[in-house]
């Protein structure tokens, strides 16, 4: 039981939508670099590529699903992570104060921060267009390769490798910081909640723009 | 090249068409476009041709959204050395369905009819030029005749002149390289019904190299066959052992023995003709329009659609309408046979002016064959095929869309709905 | 595992009526535009092939001889080295025969 104040961060919605993004994402990721590098056997590479489209449908149906249900969330995902200010270009020379923090075991003043901090914001914007560019372009291979034109296949192709790398490389921060910013992990992996006091110090914009006191509405 | 290969006699090129594993991302889009199921490999795995199965006919190769499957003969170097050999007389034989599409490597519009650009560049190469359309026309004379013996003898019971067999209906064509091999390898029962002409290249080879000696003023030793072909199988076709008839005719009339040598000896596609003149610093785009040259460079309009799925079927009309009823077929085109349909047929009731009598005779025209053989193939075999002449083309749209041809990134060879393909085995 | 104890909450009226009208437009369009081009492509995916074809049809059009028997070349070498079609020497050297390969397949 917490005795400090709480700030519902993420709400239920929202974290079943990242708990299937986790499932579908992680195989995705896996099965992706063993396809792209092939060390396998044939019948080891078909099974990865089994792994790879379901994992890609559990996906697809996440992404709709939660656009379907949530879009008022998607919306304001959308337009956190494109409000982009001069904090931002301060905060990456920095990169956020984290290798300092981590390395150095030093504390560094950092510009001040909404609901997500920049590395964030960008890997946000990274989701939502290289997740849209995965999930399309990867139907279209799957499905339709010997049908739409065969440039616009190889096109695909190119665009599906380039955001998986992309996403791939910066899930293994996302992996790490999401880990390592303990407080945040609880929130987003179990009940969505975040202490107060903690989100005033990490991301005061939100705390003072945002939050307002939950009055006698149920939640 | 698969050294276990069975299905080819000593001398035919196995395994025309491979595929580079390293490029293969095992997407399976070229198992859709096969018309016999010639690609092993799992998806997700990198996929292989069983040569055994291969027809040769490039549509995995021109379909395939990132190049995997490639060509394992490639004579280009060859030809330019023979053209530059003052010794060496080299025949160019330009299939119908090159002249639409070699502009296309040079700039050109999709589509665009270059014959006379194409005939100057040829002819600045070095090569004398045999339009492959003479000798469809010529094909029409042998394959029309042909089919007439075997309608009449259907019919009427009319007896081979030197009491020869007669073979039987319905009569397949025999141009398509590509169909000859799935008939050899899947359906030999179907043999008798293939017509015995051969397709209009090995036809101009042959010619060449005995009528053309008189044409040209060579001896056929030194003429130098090659086939410029929309399509792939060509080259496997040119390489079976049995097609060096020149040869044979030859030292039986003139008794100058010398090694056997091929009626074709070498077949560059449509891409391979524009990599010479490209090689040879020719830009076809920028020739002046030339004609052939000679009688084998003369063509009528029915053999330059041969190249159009329906195009043999319709060139044989107009002249077996002719022959039949003495008349000629008004209006020429048959547009009954025309189009992207998988199966098209048409009824053409004639009087037969020899025997006086009313007959109906049943076409069917049959292309991209991975999608529509089956049935009409199935309907011969039971004996319940209502049809008396059956044009066969492998490729979709006709050898216009040959394996051979130069790739049009934006299209695809699919003619099918359009409906998703899961891939999982 | 829902602990229903917080104190605080987003204020839902964060985003405007107008920003929402303008992100969603902007969503729908990003997932919408690929849709279509994707369509609009596919539908020409076979164009070439009807433009090559036409090319071949306009040939026979502007031919002065359009049918096979009426080609003078033809029948020259007919009178002057092939005889007749279907004749003896056509036989030697203008038809074939073929080859029953199914022994080798597995």
């Amino acid at each position: 039981m917490q005795s400090e104040k709480m700030i519902l961060k993420h709400p239920l919605n929202v974290r079943i939508f990242h708990y299937l993004l986790i499932l579908s994402f992680l195989p995705l990721a896996v099965t992706g670099l063993i396809l792209y590098f092939k060390p396998l056997s044939e019948a080891s590479m078909n099974l990865t590529m089994q792994i790879h489209v379901v994992a890609g449908v559990v996906l697809t149906i996440d992404a709709i699903g939660f656009l379907l249900i949530g879009f008022d969330r998607v919306v304001l995902f959308t337009k956190r992570v494109f409000n982009i200010s001069i904090n931002d270009f301060k905060w990456f020379l920095v990169l956020g104060g984290y290798p300092q923090k981590i390395l150095l075991k030093k504390k560094i003043a950092v510009p001040p921060m909404a609901k997500y901090n920049s590395g964030q914001k960008l890997f946000g914007v990274c989701v939502l267009i290289g997740g849209t560019v995965l999930i399309f372009s990867g139907w279209i291979l799957w499905a339709f390769p010997h049908l739409v034109p065969r440039q616009t296949v190889a096109l695909l192709g190119l665009l599906h490798t380039f955001f998986a790398w992309v996403l791939t490389l910066f899930l293994l921060v996302h992996l790490f910081l999401g880990v390592y910013m303990f407080d945040d992990f609880k929130a987003m992996i179990l009940h969505g909640k975040i202490p107060y006091d903690e989100s005033k110090e990490m991301s005061p914009l939100w705390v003072e723009k945002e939050i307002v006191p939950l009055s006698d509405k149920a939640a | 090249m698969n050294v276990t290969a069975k299905t080819y006699q000593k001398g035919e090129i196995p395994g025309v068409i491979a595929i580079e594993a390293s490029t293969c991302k095992g997407c399976d889009a070229c198992k859709r476009h096969c018309p016999t199921g010639a690609i092993t490999g799992m998806f997700g795995a990198t996929h292989s041709i069983n040569v055994d199965l291969c027809l040769s006919c490039g549509q995995c190769l021109i379909n395939c959204p990132f190049g995997a499957p490639y060509e394992t003969s490639d004579t280009v170097d060859e030809v330019i050395a023979k053209l530059k050999d003052p010794k060496v007389t080299v025949v160019g034989i330009i299939a119908p369905a090159v002249r639409v599409a070699i502009g296309e490597d040079f700039g050109l519009p999709v589509g665009s009819l270059v014959t006379g650009k194409l005939y100057g560049s040829m002819k600045k190469a070095g090569f004398e030029i045999l339009d492959n359309n003479f000798t469809a026309d010529l094909t029409i004379m042998e394959e029309g005749t042909e089919f007439i013996s075997r309608a009449r003898h259907a019919v009427f019971g009319e007896k081979n002149e030197h009491g020869g067999e007669i073979g039987p209906l319905p009569q397949f064509t025999s141009c398509c390289p590509a169909w000859v091999r799935l008939v050899e390898t899947k359906y030999p029962t179907l043999i008798p019904n293939l017509s015995s002409a051969k397709s209009p290249q090995q036809m101009a080879g042959t010619v060449a190299k005995t009528y053309g000696t008189k044409v040209w003023k060579k001896s056929a030793e030194n003429i130098y066959t090659v086939g410029i072909m929309p399509c792939t199988a060509k080259k496997l076709e040119a390489s079976r052992p049995e097609f060096i008839s020149a040869y044979e005719y030859n030292k039986k009339n003139h008794s100058a023995a010398s090694k056997p040598y091929p009626d074709i000896d070498t077949v560059l596609t449509t891409r391979d003709l524009s990599r010479l003149l490209k090689k040879l610093k020719i830009d076809l785009a920028k020739e002046q329009e030339v004609e052939g040259g000679t009688l084998l460079a003369d063509y009528s309009g029915a053999g330059t659609i041969f190249g159009n799925t329906g195009g043999v079927m319709e060139a044989a009309v107009r002249t077996a309408y002719a022959v039949i009823t003495g008349e000629e077929l008004q209006p020429l085109e048959f547009k009954k046979v025309r189009g992207l349909k998988g199966v098209k047929s048409a009824s053409v009731t004639i009087k037969d002016s020899k025997y006086n009598k009313e007959v109906t005779l049943n076409l069917a025209v049959v292309h991209n064959i991975s999608e529509n053989i089956k049935p009409v193939i199935d309907e011969v075999l039971a004996g319940r095929s209502p049809y008396h002449f059956i044009e066969v083309m492998n490729c979709p749209g006709g050898c216009i869309n040959g394996g051979g041809q130069p790739i049009c990134g934006n299209g695809s060879s699919w003619l099918g709905a359009v409906r998703p393909w899961f891939a999982w085995a | 595992m829902e602990n229903k104890k917080y104190q605080y909450i987003e204020n839902p009226l964060h985003v405007t009526r107008r920003e929402f009208i303008t992100i969603s437009g902007i969503v729908v369009a990003f997932l919408a535009l690929p849709a279509v081009w994707i369509k609009t492509l596919t539908s020409a995916n076979n164009n070439y092939i009807q433009a090559r074809t036409k090319g071949l049809y306009q040939d026979d059009e502007k031919a002065a001889v359009r049918v096979s028997h009426a080609n003078k070349s033809v029948t020259r070498y007919y009178k002057e080295f092939g005889d007749k079609p279907l004749g003896h020497l056509s036989e030697e050297l203008l038809h074939t025969k073929y080859i029953n390969r199914t022994k080798g397949i597995s």
